[in-house]
């Protein structure tokens, strides 16, 4: 498996290839957003028809797990949420450089160790998706703010549902509360770093009349995963937000 | 030979066999929902791929360490 540049600020270490591709992500994200908006017409363009697809496609995943004054007020999150996780996920399958590095970098990271243990393979550019650190980010701050807007809601309520309908369930709802983020980061996490693997193993063989064609398969494949992941992602937080907020409680 | 490479062989072949069955079961009932009704075929593709995605994390996961295993960035 390959190995990441990292370098070491203040105590803590930063994985170069997570906050490049983050920050190229969410510069993309506003790029089609601001493109997308700017110059709206009555009779759309072709750009403009493809952002309000996509917008309209968010309203319906929305419109699933909310009622209808909810989902207009969560639009905006569930659409950034959505186009941060798909972008990020086809950057590694479309964007990945992969290189080998002979020599070792020390203010990278790349000491030699670290070279040896990688087999001289090293990522300069990567989904940050497919970093299990990204994932668990995404999938805590969720779980922190549906677990906020419950309590704020009627604390009550909140800590009663523990204890529902009987008190021996208590246990079983802890176990429920501490999988629902755990499972919901690993599952976004596992798809897209078997995906990368995979891709840098078929590159890795040095047979491209062999693994050309399972290559572009698998790429093909790994477009359709990523889109798929990401809706999931989405709509499992809007499951999880609705969960505490509702009204049946 | 390594323990950790054996296991983490057996955890990508248990994975690839419940994900198998797992998917193969739940396209065959999506498949028979839409030649009984076609006409909820858009709303069925939907619920059919969460269903994918909520089926397929397990063995994703059992997977993705089961990688982390045979290349050993994790120990046994």
């Amino acid at each position: 498996m390959e190995a990441t540049p990292k370098v070491e600020f203040l105590g803590l270490t930063f994985d170069v290839t997570v906050i490049a591709g983050s920050l190229f992500t969410a510069a993309l994200v506003l790029l089609i957003t601001i493109l997308g908006t700017r110059g709206r017409a009555m009779r759309p363009g072709k750009f403009q028809n493809f952002v309000e697809m996509v917008l309209e496609f968010i309203r319906g995943v929305n419109n699933m797990s909310f009622d209808s004054k909810k989902a207009e007020r969560y639009i905006g999150f569930s659409l950034t949420l959505f186009l941060f996780i798909f972008i990020a996920n086809q950057l590694g399958v479309l964007l990945m450089i992969s290189a080998k590095v002979d020599d070792p970098i020390p203010w990278l990271g790349l000491t030699k160790e670290v070279l040896e243990s990688s087999h001289d393979e090293v990522a300069f550019f990567k989904s940050p998706t497919a970093d299990i650190n990204v994932a668990i980010a995404l999938a805590l701050a969720i779980t922190l703010y549906a677990h906020f807007m419950g309590m704020r809601k009627n604390i009550k309520g909140y800590l009663s549902h523990y204890v529902k309908p009987y008190f021996w369930m208590l246990p079983l709802h802890l176990i429920d509360e501490l999988a629902k983020p755990a499972t919901h980061a690993m599952r976004l996490w596992a798809n897209i770093f078997a995906g990368e693997v995979l891709i840098v193993i078929l590159l890795g063989f040095a047979k491209p009349l062999i693994t050309g064609a399972p290559l572009l398969v698998w790429i093909a494949f790994s477009l359709f995963v990523g889109t798929i992941q990401a809706y999931i992602f989405t709509v499992l937080a809007t499951v999880y937000i609705s969960q505490k907020i509702s009204d049946e409680h | 030979m390594e323990l950790g490479i054996l296991a983490g062989g057996i955890m990508i072949g248990l994975a690839a066999l419940a994900a198998g069955i797992g998917n193969g079961i739940l396209f065959s009932r999506y498949l028979e929902g839409i030649t009984r009704q076609p006409e909820a075929q858009s709303r069925l593709f939907g619920q059919a791929m969460i269903t994918l995605g909520l089926v397929e994390a397990l063995p994703i996961i059992a997977i993705a360490f089961g990688i982390l295993l045979l290349f050993r960035v994790i120990g046994v």
